[in-house]
């Protein structure tokens, strides 16, 4: 298949001869090209592999595949098509009540029906997720939706105000559905007017245009979002836009209302717009002979406008008894040997795989005619497209006089403009969008003059200018005409007893199926949404809403007036799913040491937002560095740790709120340790504060707390005014841990400071000097449980540190380890992990820390006292213990259940088998009644058909390697 | 939904940028003698007022400054 420059799929496949393009997803009835938009899911297909790619909006490029979906082999021959014979079995809402008894059936019926109404197929295999997807955020005072007249004039007014504009506009190119209309205005054909227009608004230097660029929605305070489709020479292939705009314009257009008749969805039947696009903008002759059956001047000047160009036009029928207002379009007619049908419609299309004809009936009498087309161009008028305006909460009610929706009470800063307000005559069109423009700029107000001015614009009006050029845009506009009537048809004559008349194209939505749900008491279009689909699917109202509405209201035996416009549901476009999940950067922080242990063959993993070493080599159990570590020395990078300086007059009043421990017991050159918690005593955070002199203090945090700690302290000390400051290092400081019995004497080498065991007892902190040049704060810890000493430094000091340490310890075969070996270290020592030994279910106290708490203190209204006190004898609650697993029994795995009976009374926190220890120990959170030394409990490993796969372990202090902490203090 | 906050120090921004710190509780209770009924109610009891009420917002993605604001969770936007 070949197509133009500037074809869409669909536009080519047509050009091809192609008709048929898929089959509906209920029926399985042939669909064909209904719409040029978008609008309907009739040209749904599979797109290089993506399904459910609308052909009509997705511009042709070499090298696509392109297939149907919803089909089995060809769309022209169906093998599901029979099931259009068994449409009676098929009510309204037909799976919610046919197929749910008996009920072990249903799994059954169910994917029979996935397979038959499937929307398309996903390869789960594919690759989806190919090409740029990026995302932009812009600022605007002025948002216009929609590039058509009036959406070029209002960008223009503002624009000349000074104003920032952004347009939006789907098609590829401006001016809407002037751009393709040729009949002479004002001495020149529409679409060089349009043209016009279209080049001014590309000169202007404040106006953002943005073409194949659909606005989404409008949220809260005039967000717009909207994608772009990139074309070869954008850097992106889609780009999602959110756009902060001060004023929204909304000028969206129309598009046609569909007439509800007789076999109205046969490949052969489309809107105006699709028959006289293909024809004007694609060059492609839509058919031989054509019927036209339609409710507006517009649809007339169509007719005209083909016959022009050679189409045979059999018949143009006009919904309208009279009201035919344009009076040129009305003498082109007569001029003309076309013959004419005021008050009439189509009632039915004859035909089965495309339309062969149609049956002209009166609304009126009861005269019918059968004539031979092989297309049939049909509507009811046009409709607003009220999208845009929906998503934005305007309120919306019908309008008896052009019948279709308008807005009653517009939101904030949203204006409205063009043919949508039901505007037909181009200068009225044009002018309503000055007016809007110039009403935003009004609203924008001084900063519009300001703005230009600091930016240098162009010609710029002042307030004052503004709101008279507002005022006389719309002594202008009323000048012009107004809207005249529309035509309130609601459904074409005789499609009672077995017709099938869709209302929903996409959901096979027909308007027996509308009674059906009437007959149900559903009588409201909402209520026959949600049962019978209407609206349901890609549509999402914007086509067979206000028929629905329109019909509902007429079965109710209601004026049309109370037709209520239902909800319309952002996005109004699909972009893709790959678009909204945005470019997928991985962004992340590397360690100062990220190069000097990715060569020393470190596996990285993703820890917050850090890349961390996970492990050195490719043993995963990390075994050699364990045991490195217990018997010799090893390094680890904790450069991720909070680290955070605090000072001011009343900094020990924010440490004694926030921590629990009496802070006042800090002393310098030492380390506290303790812990944070939150209102409900759960623990949140675990480190060691140093005193560093008057109000001045040191902290550490964990890493995984150290982005919310700033936050966290400032939060619980907001009513009282305290004067401290609060610093993060984290960033500007990197550490180093190096542990291991052979610690001190790798240390000793590359500093002159004394760290023997009498001057450098442990948890002292010193500042000393490394290297002959470094000065690093060195802290003596133990949360591996070795001897052991953390240095921090500069960050960009501390790749030396390494290297230095490195060399001094190559004598001592000193090793890098990372977290796995780390975690094992710890959990042999009984350390805790916060999230991983503790839960929501938990508090300090049940994880035995509560030992830290000074409970004597209220004055401090410490963080979560109140909880401590309130739980610390409640009955049923968790507590952490050691685990000692029996020997030769199964291993149990990091949240392995533990049950008593039927009960689950915990869990398995962290497990490993320690070749320390010699035997397979874990750390487990149970209920109080087993938490004691001692107690045999079950380990519950999988449950499946034939019972329970379980082992026993036994309950033992969780502090399984150096109890007493000797190795620690030596 | 999406609205925008004023921060007292950086003016006008995207509601992304901060963190929701709750509804003004009024400063944190005494707790000589407080009971535990006391303490959860200020903890967790929130009421649900469809009116303007004070929240505490954090501007995390900001200057990060914790600040009271008077917002209508109805229509979500900061009333003066």
């Amino acid at each position: 298949m070949t197509g133009y420059a500037g074809d869409t799929v669909a536009s080519a496949l047509y050009g091809a001869g192609v008709r048929i393009f898929g089959r509906s997803l209920k029926y399985h009835r042939p669909r064909g090209l209904y719409s040029m938009e978008g609008e309907s899911a009739n040209t749904f297909m599979s797109i290089d592999g993506i399904p459910n790619e609308c052909a009509e909006t997705t511009e042709l490029r070499a090298g696509m595949a392109i297939a149907p979906q919803n089909v089995r082999g060809d769309p022209r021959r169906d093998r599901f098509g029979f099931l259009n014979a068994f449409d009676r079995l098929m009510p309204a809402g037909f799976y919610y009540h046919l197929f749910h008894r008996p009920q072990f059936l249903w799994p059954l019926f169910q994917s029979g029906l996935r397979r038959m109404a499937g929307t398309g197929v996903l390869d789960l295999q594919g690759d989806y997720g190919t090409g740029v997807r990026t995302e932009r955020y812009l600022n605007a005072d002025v948002v216009v939706v929609g590039g058509g007249p009036a959406g070029m004039a209002a960008a223009l007014a503002a624009g000349e105000s000074g104003l920032r504009v952004c347009l939006f506009e789907r098609r590829r190119q401006l001016g809407g559905q002037m751009s393709w209309r040729v009949r002479d205005f004002e001495g020149e054909p529409l679409y060089r007017r349009a043209e016009a227009l279209a080049a001014r608004v590309r000169a202007a230097e404040n106006v953002k245009v943005l073409t194949r660029s659909l606005a989404t929605g409008v949220w809260g305070e005039n967000l717009v979002t909207g994608f772009t489709v990139g074309t070869e020479d954008d850097p992106f292939r889609e780009c999602h836009w959110e756009c902060r705009a001060r004023t929204v314009v909304v000028a969206a257009g129309c598009m046609d209302r569909p007439l509800v008749f007789n076999q109205n969805d046969r490949p052969g039947v489309m809107q105006v717009g699709t028959a006289w696009r293909l024809a004007r903008t694609y060059g492609i002759r839509p058919g031989k002979s054509v019927a036209f059956s339609v409710a507006d001047d517009l649809g007339l000047e169509a007719a005209i406008d083909l016959d022009d160009l050679g189409v045979r036009v059999r018949f143009i029928a006009d919904a309208r008894e009279s009201g035919q207002q344009d009076r040129a379009v009305f003498q082109a007619l007569s001029d003309r040997a076309i013959p004419f049908f005021p008050g009439c419609a189509v009632s039915r299309a004859v035909g089965r795989k495309r339309v062969r004809g149609c049956v002209l009936r009166s609304l009126k009498g009861r005269g019918s005619r059968r004539f031979h087309c092989d297309l049939l161009v049909a509507n009811a008028g046009m409709q607003p497209r009220i999208g845009t305006l929906a998503t934005a909460n305007a309120r919306l009610a019908y309008c008896a006089h052009t019948h279709g929706y308008q807005p009653t009470e517009l939101p904030p800063g949203v204006f409205v403009a063009g043919s949508m307000t039901g505007l037909r005559d181009p200068r009225s069109i044009e002018a309503s969008g000055r007016v809007a423009g110039y009403g935003a700029a009004v609203w924008c107000g001084d900063r519009a003059k300001s703005g230009a001015r600091a930016a240098g614009r162009g010609p710029s009006l002042s307030p004052g200018r503004a709101s008279r050029a507002a005022e006389a845009a719309v002594r202008e506009a009323k000048a012009l005409p107004g809207p005249p009537a529309g035509c309130g048809i609601i459904h074409a004559p005789a499609i009672g007893r077995g017709a099938k008349a869709f209302v929903d194209l996409d959901e096979d939505g027909t308007y027996k199926n509308v009674k059906e749900s009437m007959a149900r008491g559903l009588d409201v279009p909402e209520l026959a949404k949600r049962f019978a689909g209407f609206g349901l699917g890609p549509g999402q109202y914007r086509v067979a809403g206000q028929n629905l509405a329109m019909i509902m209201a007429d079965l109710r035996g209601d004026p049309v007036e109370t037709a209520h416009a239902t909800t319309v549901r952002p996005p109004l476009g699909a972009p893709s799913i790959a678009t909204l999940a945005g470019p997928g950067h991985d962004v992340h922080k590397r360690t100062p040491l990220h190069a000097e242990q990715a060569a020393r063959g470190a596996v990285f993993r993703r820890a917050g937002p850090w890349q961390r070493a996970r492990h050195f080599g490719d043993d995963p159990s990390c075994r050699d560095e364990i045991r490195n570590v217990r018997t010799n020395v090893g390094i680890l990078d904790s450069s991720p740790l909070g680290k955070f300086r605090i000072h001011g007059p009343d900094a020990l009043k924010a440490l004694q709120r926030v921590y629990i421990s009496d802070m006042r017991k800090t002393r310098p050159g030492s380390c506290k340790y303790s812990a944070m918690c939150n209102d409900m005593g759960q623990l949140m955070d675990d480190g060691v504060v140093v005193n560093e002199g008057p109000d001045d203090y040191y902290f550490t945090t964990s890493s995984a707390r150290a982005g919310a700690t700033v936050e966290w302290f400032r939060f619980h000390t907001r009513h009282d005014g305290w004067d401290y400051n609060l610093v993060n290092l984290t960033d500007a400081l990197g550490s180093l841990n190096i542990a291991g019995p052979n610690a001190r004497r790798v240390l000793e080498r590359v500093t002159g400071a004394n760290v023997s065991n009498e001057a450098f007892p442990y948890l002292a902190c010193r500042r000393i000097t490394v290297g002959g040049g470094v000065e690093a704060r060195c802290l003596r810890l133990g949360f591996v449980g070795e001897l052991s000493f953390e240095l921090h430094a500069p960050a960009s000091c501390v790749p030396y540190l390494w290297d230095l340490l490195m060399e001094a310890g190559a004598d001592f075969r000193v090793r890098p380890f990372g977290l796995e070996a780390q975690n094992c270290l710890r959990a042999e020592k009984g350390h805790v992990i916060i999230g991983t030994e503790s839960e929501q279910r938990v508090t300090l106290t049940d994880i035995g820390m509560g030992w830290m708490w000074d409970r004597e203190n209220t004055v401090s209204k410490k963080v979560g006292a109140p909880a401590l006190r309130a739980c610390e004898r409640q009955p049923g609650r968790l507590k952490l213990v050691g685990l000692r697993v029996e020997e030769g029994a199964k291993a149990p795995r990091d949240g392995t259940l533990v049950v008593d009976g039927e009960k689950i009374v915990g869990y398995v926190c962290t497990t490993r088998s320690s070749e320390t220890l010699g035997w397979q120990y874990g750390l487990a959170l149970v209920h109080r009644e087993h938490a004691f030394p001692g107690r045999r409990i079950h380990l519950c490993h999988e449950e499946k058909a034939g019972g329970r796969v379980t082992s026993t372990a036994f309950v033992i202090s969780p502090h399984f390697y150096d109890p007493r902490g000797q190795r620690l203090r030596s | 939904m999406t609205f925008r906050l004023t921060c007292p120090v950086c003016g006008k921004r995207d509601v992304y940028e901060f963190t929701f710190g709750g509804q003004e509780r009024g400063p944190r209770p005494e707790q000589d003698g407080l009971s535990a009924e006391e303490h959860f109610r200020w903890t967790q009891f929130r009421l649900i007022p469809n009116e303007p009420q004070e929240e505490w917002w954090y501007h995390g993605q900001g200057c990060g400054v914790w600040f009271k604001t008077t917002r209508d969770p109805g229509t979500n936007r900061e009333v003066k």
